[in-house]
């Protein structure tokens, strides 16, 4: 059932988190094994170093941050280096988590805007605290360049609320953030599962908001290559792929769920408790296959890009469609597909709908959709 | 010059404070975490940080300057060497700098940081052999013992024969020892 790769030595990187899991089953429940590959996963303890032993070939690929493999691939916040992403790994699976107190002050202000999952609330409470002189609120996120970070920008401005100008956003690595909460460092974050959970059932945090609310099935990790590598190594590429395919499909099966959280919890992937980790797989909505989850949608890179230039990160001249499909590969996705029997989309963009605001995105006019918000760097 | 590293593996960035001592007129702290605090009272013109620290992507995201943040950072990569960065990365270390300081004041530092997460990582390496070692050796006089006490032999003869299987298996003298000595414990019943 499965070519013989011969000497195939791969070594993929990953960061403790839900969305790992195809990775990580692909390991634990020999899926990579069955086409033939040897492959060693390294758990990483920051995205700067996934991305730079992924530049360098260190690593052969990861699981990353879309916007991060998009961001080195064009130069933004570092030297380029040419990444490429031929599948996503998961769509929803992130929260916006705040203190208990910041929580418990927010509904005294306004219930229903709290019951909406909204920011309305944040926006009153900062105007308040702002005729007062406070400090003002600082909010946690993994990466600059992160669907955590667009997420949690695009729902504060939604509100009124200017990401930038209103409050304070640090970057807190994701087993901190709990930590940092307790503590009183930061008022809130957002961050993919199990560590919003966490915050939550150790009564320091209280969950606001999921990613389906702000954008449902929105991206979020995918797996990102060295380029170099890939069109080196392309036979071994599609093996990987075709085993990362089959492993999603496993962990999207209702009946797997439970041995799912029971992977993750390990040392070896997440480390966390694995009733946690089966309650923030279920309370994200974390999809990893069904509904063309593992297809890396150009529109969906290009979306990412038209936050990055929304938020003053992406040089204007930057063509947007033009740069998410050098770097998002589906042409590469559809072989794999193919060869494991599974139907994949053949288009390489949609109208991207979903979003919390009934706005949608279309890939052909990303400049204006990220100059049409009320708040706007661009 | 302030030179602030950054290490959760402390010993491993104590011998980093020790080894950049000798090169510049500068001062060095070390810590085990990056506390925005601390490092803001000590205004560090360069970060050493271990690859395997998670506070990296803090670091990467002082990028910009900001209010409480006035001096932006970038990561430290020589231009006109383009291998370096490629060997610090994979030597676990990396280096933030303020932006504008000179790559030659900055490259003695790094490449003596990187000296040392290689030496570590050798001590390690070495002190994990010698262990290694240690337990072959005794695994080999263990099955010398059940040799000459099953077949009568002595102890050279037992070492001799020892070494037939390992040749003859074409692996190493230790992993033979191992199986002669587990394959004994199962005929025995230690195995269940």
């Amino acid at each position: 059932m499965s070519a013989k790769m011969g000497s195939a030595d791969l070594k993929l990187g990953f960061i403790p988190l839900n969305d790992c899991a195809p990775l990580a089953v692909a390991e634990a429940k020999g899926f990579f094994a069955a086409e033939g590959l040897e492959v060693t996963l390294s758990r990483e303890a920051s995205w700067a170093t996934v991305r730079d032993k992924v530049a360098v070939g260190a690593l052969n690929g990861a699981h990353m941050l879309a916007p991060m493999i998009l961001a080195a691939s064009l130069g933004v916040g570092g030297e380029p280096t040419r990444l490429v992403t031929p599948m996503a790994l998961n769509l929803n699976g992130s929260a916006i988590t705040v203190s208990k107190a910041l929580a418990q002050a927010l509904r005294r202000l306004d219930p229903d805007g709290v019951a909406a999952r909204t920011a309305r609330p944040l926006a009153r409470l900062i105007a308040a605290r702002r005729e007062l002189g406070s400090a003002p609120l600082t909010f946690a996120v993994v990466f600059a360049y992160s669907m955590h970070s667009y997420e949690l920008r695009y729902w504060l401005a939604e509100s009124g609320v200017d990401p930038d100008a209103d409050v304070r956003l640090v970057v807190v690595p994701p087993p901190r953030m709990a930590d940092q909460l307790r503590a009183g460092l930061i008022d809130g974050f957002c961050v993919g599962g199990p560590w919003g959970a966490l915050a939550s059932a150790d009564g320091a945090g209280e969950t606001l908001a999921y990613a389906a609310d702000i954008w449902n099935d929105s991206p979020d990790k995918a797996l990102g290559v060295n380029a170099a590598w890939a069109e080196a190594n392309p036979e071994v590429l599609q093996a990987l792929l075709r085993g990362l395919l089959r492993a999603a499909d496993w962990c999207d099966r209702q009946g797997n769920r439970a041995e799912l959280a029971a992977i993750l919890a390990t040392e070896a992937y997440v480390g966390a408790p694995a009733d946690l980790v089966a309650r923030s797989l279920e309370e994200t909505e974390i999809v990893f296959h069904r509904r063309d989850a593992s297809f890396p949608w150009v529109s969906h890179a290009a979306w990412f890009l038209s936050q990055m230039r929304r938020w003053g990160q992406l040089d204007p001249a930057v063509d947007i469609a033009a740069a998410a499909a050098r770097v998002y590969r589906p042409d590469l996705f559809r072989t794999a597909a193919a060869a494991v029997g599974m139907d994949a989309p053949d288009r390489d963009g949609k109208l991207e709908q979903g979003f919390g605001d009934g706005r949608v995105f279309d890939l052909a006019a990303a400049a204006d959709y990220a100059a049409g918000f009320k708040i706007t760097r661009s | 010059m302030r030179v602030l590293v950054i290490d959760p593996d402390s010993a491993r960035a104590a011998l980093v404070a020790e080894g950049l001592k000798g090169i510049h007129p500068l001062e060095v702290r070390q810590a085990a975490v990056y506390v925005a605090a601390e490092a803001a009272a000590f205004a560090p013109d360069v970060v050493v940080v271990a690859c395997d620290s998670p506070d990296r992507d803090t670091l990467e995201s002082l990028r910009d300057a900001t209010a409480s943040n006035p001096r932006p950072v970038v990561m430290f990569a020589d231009r006109s060497e383009p291998g370096l960065a490629e060997e610090a990365v994979r030597a676990g270390v990396a280096a933030y700098v303020v932006d504008g300081l000179a790559p030659a004041r900055v490259r003695p530092v790094l490449e003596a940081a990187m000296t040392r997460f290689q030496l570590m990582q050798q001590l390690r390496g070495d002190l994990a052999k010698a262990k290694a070692d240690l337990a072959s050796r005794k695994t080999v006089d263990r099955a010398k013992g059940l040799l000459m006490k099953e077949r009568g032999l002595d102890e050279e003869g037992a070492y001799k024969l020892l070494r037939k299987l390992a040749m003859d298996s074409g692996r190493p003298i230790g992993a033979v020892a191992a199986d002669l000595l587990t394959f004994a414990g199962v005929l025995k019943g230690d195995g269940q």
